[in-house]
């Protein structure tokens, strides 16, 4: 060990405690994410588009506000659920990918990596919020405040719901192309869950069965109180139970992933 | 702050691991291990696909739990010389994220070892530097690898574990590779390669440890593996009658040998006249029977 240079023998005689800095990882992370403009049409482009296509200067009362505050509300919802889902669903593929291995030989523990994914998630999906509500605010999105404050904080806590969706997808569909396919789902799912364009009769009845309905549904519920476009209502307990239900199959699903991807190894 | 040379580097004694194969059987991935690497040491583990070199190093890791036996790294326990940043690894090809360019994979590495005062030092030593802006999925094969190496000297570890490194790089890039390997190695650091390419242990390695089917099957000097394996190979055209489709006629062998036994010629055998005759002397049973047209005496 005599032929050590002088920088090599420093560091092993002061070597300091590792401690991982997650904040600047996650902050590096972030911007990795919000770089990726493919994702980022998606998550921001594709919804803001249909914001002004659908709810431009549509002013017809809605519960406490108008049209165009319903479509907000809908698309920022649509907004934060593509970000959770494809933050968690390539965090699921980075991880089985190889990239996990290589932060397996790291200090940082496992519960501080779904933190720091956590906090990105969470990060991204607030970007279609504020913006949508921005540009909502700007173009004649009517409601009370309180109906601002409640939706965007519904909308961006309840995406989490679709973390958790990401993560089941990608561990049950391995490979590269898993998050694709759960970002691809979420457009069905959104249709189905009364997001796009408003539905009645049976495609109803099926829609509120779909995992994306009871999370817009409970988005809009501050300015709707439950009253649907084309008619009839929705009791909160309804929206609510989806909700939970999902969550439930959601989470076992992405547990007996993680098991699944455990024994492989 | 403990001086590297207070113990072996590795000590490893009867490892074991099995895995359950898609079909059902029970595969014996890594069957009794020992083995002890001292610090300083340049180590080459050489054997075929399947041989168990990569679960033996994941073991060494602690990123695969040993069934049966004990992994002592520094006198830790594997994941704790991991956490504790003495020991780490440049894995088989994969394994970055292609949208994070070279130097934020590094500080992003970095920031998770708490050094993120080595990011420049690391960059510098795997010479890539001038590439710190670019998409890791613009480098190429061995720009990637050399990537890896520098993430593996994030912690500033005692021992570095290379698991295949430059399986599919081309022969250019694989120079490249080794020659940011040996400079670093000159300063002290205790390195440890998993390869199956022969010429690499003969050029890298002090000293090599061949594996094959799970166990070890020669552990010694690079130098005495070659010269007792490779080194001196005599090679002859057997007569045509001997030699049919099939291969060397056994009988005649068998002749050949008990001709040459007074001149104190042992083993006589048919392999591939090469450099990887070692190799194969080492990794598989001699099979008089094989098609070879040449005959190899050693």
């Amino acid at each position: 060990m005599s032929a050590t240079t002088s920088t090599a023998t420093t560091a092993r005689v002061g070597r300091p405690t590792p401690r991982p800095e997650m904040v600047t990882f996650a902050r590096l992370d972030l911007r990795r994410q919000l770089r990726d403009r493919f994702g980022m049409f998606f998550v921001v482009g594709l919804p803001t588009f249909m914001y002004l296509v659908f709810g431009l200067g549509s002013q017809e009362q809605v519960g406490s506000g108008n049209v165009a505050m319903y479509v907000m509300i809908s698309m920022a919802a649509y907004g934060a659920v593509g970000a959770t889902t494809s933050v968690a669903g390539s965090a699921a593929t980075e991880q089985v990918m190889g990239w996990g291995r290589q932060l397996g030989l790291t200090p940082m523990r496992p519960l501080a990596f779904v933190v720091a994914k956590a906090a990105v998630a969470m990060s991204v999906a607030a970007v279609p919020i504020a913006l949508i509500f921005a540009i909502g605010a700007a173009t004649g999105a009517r409601g009370d405040w309180t109906d601002w404050v409640l939706a965007g904080g519904l909308a961006w806590l309840g995406s989490a719901l679709f973390a958790i969706y990401g993560l089941a997808i990608c561990l049950t569909f391995r490979g590269t192309s898993a998050p694709g396919i759960a970002s691809g789902m979420i457009v069905v799912l959104a249709f189905l869950g009364n997001v796009f364009t408003p539905m009645t009769g049976l495609m109803l009845e099926i829609g509120r069965l779909t995992p994306l309905y009871g999370y817009a549904a409970l988005a809009r519920y501050p300015l709707t109180e439950g009253w649907l476009p084309l008619g009839g209502r929705d009791p909160l307990w309804l929206p609510v139970a989806n909700v939970l239900a999902w969550t439930m199959i959601f989470s076992l699903l992405a547990l007996w992933g993680v098991r699944r991807s455990r024994a492989r190894t | 702050m403990t001086p590297p040379a207070d113990g072996p580097a590795i000590r490893a004694t009867g490892l074991r691991k099995s895995f359950r194969s898609t079909d059902g059987t029970t595969v014996h991935a890594v069957d009794d291990v020992d083995l002890t690497v001292r610090s300083g040491e340049i180590v080459a583990f050489l054997g075929p696909n399947g041989a168990g070199k990569t679960t033996t190093v994941d073991m060494l890791l602690g990123l695969t739990r040993p069934d049966a036996g004990t992994v002592e790294v520094y006198g830790l326990e594997p994941g704790a010389a991991v956490r504790a940043g003495r020991v780490s690894a440049v894995m088989q090809s994969g394994g970055l994220l292609n949208d994070f360019t070279v130097g934020e994979t590094v500080r992003a590495i970095a920031a998770l070892h708490g050094r993120t005062d080595r990011v420049e030092v690391v960059l510098d030593r795997a010479r890539l530097s001038p590439l710190a802006g670019r998409r890791v999925e613009a480098c190429s094969g061995g720009e990637q690898q050399r990537l890896k190496f520098a993430l593996a000297l994030v912690p500033d570890p005692d021992l570095v574990i290379l698991d295949e490194p430059t399986t599919g790089m081309d022969v250019g890039s694989r120079q490249d590779f080794w020659q940011a390997t040996r400079a670093d190695a000159a300063l002290g650091r205790t390195i440890v390669f998993a390869t199956h390419y022969l010429a690499e242990a003969d050029e890298f390695a002090e000293r090599t440890v061949l594996m094959n089917h799970g166990r070890i099957v020669h552990d010694a000097a690079t130098t005495d593996v070659r010269a007792a394996y490779g080194g001196r190979t005599v090679t002859f055209r057997p007569p045509a009658y001997a030699v049919d489709p099939s291969g060397i006629d056994p009988t005649w062998l068998a002749r050949a040998q008990r001709a040459l036994e007074p001149l104190g010629v042992s083993d006589l055998e048919v392999s591939a006249a090469s450099l990887e005759a070692a190799f194969l002397a080492l990794t598989t049973t001699p099979d008089v029977s094989s098609p070879e047209l040449e005959g190899a005496l050693r």
